[in-house]
């Protein structure tokens, strides 16, 4: 359905320029690849307090590949928690609503104003991860709303043309969508048992020879030559749970060993990410 | 394609080799879903629908798209009836999808929750609703037709007490309206193709009676053959309350034998065999 | 959604429920085994309008019914990355050689869920349709099923519908009918040779299954792909550490962690990159004729236990006597006291809805108990196999 309330781009398609110097990188057969050691995320910056009017909001970055791609670069602001609608029936609890959507101009397929399957799906994934950190019967017949706007997307000029990549990318907008609505929850003072932080770990196989696949934290996919599998997991530190897992990929069920080590490796990412969100929380506070 | 009409007026059969008069196999069901209240399967040719009938009960939150008809909703005196119509995308030849807000179905929607609401006592159930979902499997004409004969059928098995069958089928004339043909004759029971190329209406009556309950003309049509369809679809109409009727009273009977149900008291003149 | 869907238990209930299904061997209230499955009826082919059709009624009266239908489309070639294109182009005359490039793209399947009563950009009708097709998508070999030649391919439509009123979350049924769907898929054989339009046998019965089966040996030899099966979702949750599989609704509403398992089953030439030992793998799954299976993706699911409203003690509770003749200041310490403890810790009898999520070492199991040898997925396909395609 076509959005009629808002002015559009153009209806017809559009070439997007193609630059002369990403593709001449290319034809030198210079592929950037992986130059942290397979168990370092990326630097983050992460600050809260950045939409005066929310009761709470933060802001998240990530720095980018340095592949002439782009970072990730999330705001989030959280309102509530207020009193539901009259119509609404009786809750014990906190009603959750998330709201995660890509800036039109985040990634570089256009988005459109309306939100799509993967951000729908983004919206269910960071409501579960939610749910589990935050303590909701203290907040009867209320409701908050975490809106969450993806402002760049991480994504690389050449690479996204392959397919399959952005099935992955999305895993890495998830876990910073998990870091950054739990800051802005904490922001707004919603009482949290624990301050949940996503973390995505991968398992990969590396360009070149047929070496044996590995596994890293914070991938990211045109670094490698493929992505086996990958899972982005939501931790809580010291309740030692998850409170929300999303594994993909292909592994044959005889390598259980390998699901255990990239789920291991998945909340240690998570916790690298958990202790960049503290400082941010105690900076905020002091 | 477009279909040869000509052909008729040679040897008096239709495209499907049914004479004028004639209906489609008509196959139903009822019970087919032990979660639902009601339920019942029908087919009318190759259109295959399927109704799940919940309620009267409670009116849940108000969500999406339902017609209300017969009814204000939950604070009236009369039960509401809301009808959802859900086609498969797979139902007709060329995957077609429809939306949820589609003009079309909501128009099915309406018309078919205010003839069951007429025929339902919607008056002993207030603030309740009656739910009724209907899913299209597959679609060759006469959908409208097929629909309130399925949702009927459901209303029955829900034991939704109700005034008489809504039974109904559609009524069609031999040659199209640009062609302006005094002598055409009137068609019972239209398949799609037929439905593509002539004039056609659906009509629905309330059990035995003469008594229209819908009346549904969608295309055009000289006024003077519209008295001659009208009439064959009414007799349609009773011939499928006949097999409404008999499929009721075949479950009925095996349900009877089955120990599913008491014998009722009313029913000793009843057969069981 | 229908996983948050309102259960209409007392936390009394609710507590007693937790409790039985918390026990070593835990008790469900329809008295089945921890991992056994509520009874089914399965049919396919009932449209004959489809290219492939499933329908399963569970027990409990949930019904789907899954139509697949294919349609030739056009295969667009990326217009903005010429170079890309260049390299396929250059060497026309190595033909025989391109047509082994079969390159298959996630837009070539569509898939939707109608659920009556939910708007289909519901957010759980989404999340149930994403999973489904991630799962099916997930190793890349599905869409190169539908490849036809460089300039054409089949555009594969997925039709789930739910026929029943959503009882319980209606993921497993989805999932087995969708399985059932696929298998039972056909696309008409091609006739045509090459990068011509394609053009299509009319016979139905020589037409080739989307996925082909054991059986037909003489035509596994040639098929492209190696016999798989399409994916199969389970659900599985857990209470305390008690692993239960297909919930029903009651159930679900007191589990402290869901999970959605895909698991695929691929043929046994595929090159496990990770298997330390293949060959010996091979040998094992000729012998014992068990199931090549790959897991394909893991989701959390919301429990709807989070949603339940919580019981209160008896000793907090002022119509029990508690507080009785206690002075007024004393009185609101106590009250505050005791709303701390009540917060924080369980009270045996006394529902509290779960609070956190799942101990890493819960859902490794859970995962574990699908994956293994003569575990739940295994057993699951066994039963499917049992099912008449025809």
């Amino acid at each position: 359905m076509a959005d009629r309330r808002r002015i559009n781009g153009p209806v017809g398609t559009t070439n997007p320029p193609i630059y002369d110097d990403a593709p001449e990188k290319q034809s030198e057969g210079v592929k950037v690849t992986r130059s942290r050691p397979a168990n370092v995320i990326r630097k983050m910056y992460l600050k809260t307090g950045v939409t005066p009017s929310a009761s709470g909001s933060a802001y998240l970055e990530i720095e980018s590949s340095g592949n002439g791609g782009s970072g990730l670069k999330l705001s989030c602001s959280v309102h509530g928690p207020r009193a539901l609608p009259r119509s609404t029936p009786f809750s014990p609890h906190i009603i959750l609503s998330t709201h995660v959507k890509f800036a039109p101009f985040a990634t570089k397929q256009r988005r459109g104003y309306i939100r799509d399957p993967i951000e729908r799906d983004l919206g269910t994934h960071l409501e579960t991860a939610l749910r589990g950190s935050i303590i909701a019967d203290r907040w009867p017949k209320s409701g908050v709303d975490i809106i969450i706007s993806i402002v760049e997307g991480e994504q690389d000029r050449e690479t996204s043309k392959a397919q399959g990549i952005e099935a992955w990318d999305t895993m890495n907008a998830l876990s910073g969508c998990i870091t950054v609505a739990s800051v802005a929850l904490a922001d707004a003072g919603i009482d949290c048992v624990d301050t949940v932080a996503g973390g995505v770990a991968a398992l990969v196989q590396d360009a070149g020879n047929d070496a044996a696949p590995s596994i890293v934290v914070d991938p990211i996919p045109s670094e490698h030559e493929k992505v086996l599998a990958a899972c982005c997991i939501a931790y809580l530190p010291t309740r030692q749970e998850v409170t929300n897992l999303w594994f993909k990929g292909d592994l044959p069920a005889s390598d259980m060993d390998v699901y255990t080590q990239l789920i291991e490796k998945g909340i240690q990412a998570s916790k690298s990410a958990n202790r960049v969100l503290v400082d941010c929380l105690n900076e905020t506070v002091g | 394609m477009p279909l040869d009409t000509s052909a008729y007026s040679l040897a008096l059969l239709r495209v499907d080799g049914r004479r004028w008069n004639e209906l489609r196999r008509i196959h139903a069901q009822i019970r087919t879903q032990a979660a639902a209240d009601g339920s019942s399967y029908l087919e009318m040719g190759h259109t295959k629908v399927m109704c799940v009938v919940n309620g009267p009960s409670e009116p849940g939150p108000r969500r999406g798209a339902t017609s209300g008809g017969g009814g204000g909703g939950g604070q009236s005196k009369n039960a509401e009836v809301a009808v959802n119509i859900v086609i498969a995308g797979f139902s007709s030849v060329d995957r077609k999808r429809r939306g949820r807000g589609d003009k079309h179905i909501l128009e099915l929607q309406s018309t078919i929750s205010q003839a069951l609401a007429a025929s339902l006592h919607t008056h002993l159930f207030p603030h309740s609703t009656i739910n009724i979902s209907l899913h299209v499997l597959s679609q060759d004409g006469s959908l409208l037709a097929a629909l309130i004969n399925a949702a009927t059928l459901a209303c029955v098995d829900a034991g939704i007490p109700m005034t008489d069958y809504v039974a109904a089928c559609t009524a069609g004339s031999t040659s199209t309206y640009a062609a302006n043909d005094e002598g055409a004759d009137p068609l019972l029971d239209m398949n799609h193709q037929e439905e593509q190329e002539l004039p056609g209406l659906t009509v629905a009556t309330l059990g035995d009676s003469d008594r229209v309950a819908v009346l549904v003309c969608e295309s055009r049509v000289q006024v003077s053959r519209l008295e001659g369809m009208l009439a064959v679809g009414v007799d349609g109409c009773k011939q499928v309350r006949e097999i409404l009727d008999r499929v009721v009273r075949e479950k009925g009977i095996k349900m009877i034998q089955e120990g599913t149900v008491e014998r009722g008291v009313g029913l000793n003149d009843m057969e069981l065999d | 959604m229908a996983s948050s869907q309102h259960v209409l238990l007392s936390p009394a209930e609710l507590a007693y429920l937790h409790a039985s299904l918390n026990l070593t061997p835990p008790i469900r209230p329809d008295g089945r085994s921890p991992t056994q499955f509520r009874p089914l009826v399965a049919e396919t082919g009932i449209l004959p309008g489809t290219n492939g059709s499933a329908r399963i009624c569970f027990a409990d009266g949930t019904e789907a019914i899954v139509g697949v239908k294919a349609e030739v489309e056009r295969t667009r070639t990326r217009h903005d990355f010429p170079s890309l294109d260049e390299g396929t182009e250059d060497d026309d005359d190595l033909d025989d050689n391109q047509n082994d490039v079969i390159k298959g793209d996630n837009d070539w399947v569509e898939m939707t869920v109608e659920i009556p009563g939910y708007r289909d950009d519901d957010a759980g009708t989404v999340f149930l349709s994403v999973m489904l097709s991630e799962a099916l998508l997930a190793d890349g070999e599905f869409t190169k099923r539908l490849w036809i030649n460089q300039r054409f391919h089949w555009k594969l439509y997925l039709d789930i519908l739910l026929i029943s009123p959503p009882l319980s979350y209606p993921l497993p049924l989805l999932s087995l009918t969708t399985h059932l769907a696929l298998l039972a898929a056909r696309l008409p054989r091609l006739k045509s040779e090459g990068d011509e339009d394609p053009l299509f046998d009319d016979d139905w019965a020589a037409a080739p299954y989307l996925y082909p089966r054991p059986s037909e040996k003489g035509s596994k030899a040639t098929a492209p792909a190696p016999a798989a099966r399409p994916p199969v979702t389970l659900l599985v949750m857990a209470v305390g550490n008690n692993i239960i599989f297909d919930p029903s609704k009651e159930e679900l509403a007191v589990a402290d962690v869901a999970l959605a398992v895909s698991v695929g089953e691929s043929s046994s030439t595929t090159t496990s990159t990770t298997s330390s030992k293949p060959t010996a793998m091979d040998i094992d799954t000729e012998e014992t004729k068990g199931h090549n299976l790959r897991l394909l993706s893991v989701r959390t699911i919301d429990p709807p236990s989070r949603l339940t409203p919580p019981g209160i003690p008896n000793a907090s509770n002022s119509a029990y006597g508690a507080n009785a003749g206690v002075k007024d200041t004393e009185k609101k310490k106590q009250q505050q006291e005791q709303a701390r403890t009540a917060e924080s810790e369980a009270v045996e009898g006394v529902w509290k809805a779960p609070r956190g999520g799942a101990k890493t070492l819960v859902m490794a199991t859970m995962v574990q108990k699908v994956l293994e040898k003569g575990g739940v997925a295994d057993e699951v396909l066994d039963a499917l196999d049992g099912v008449d395609l025809n």
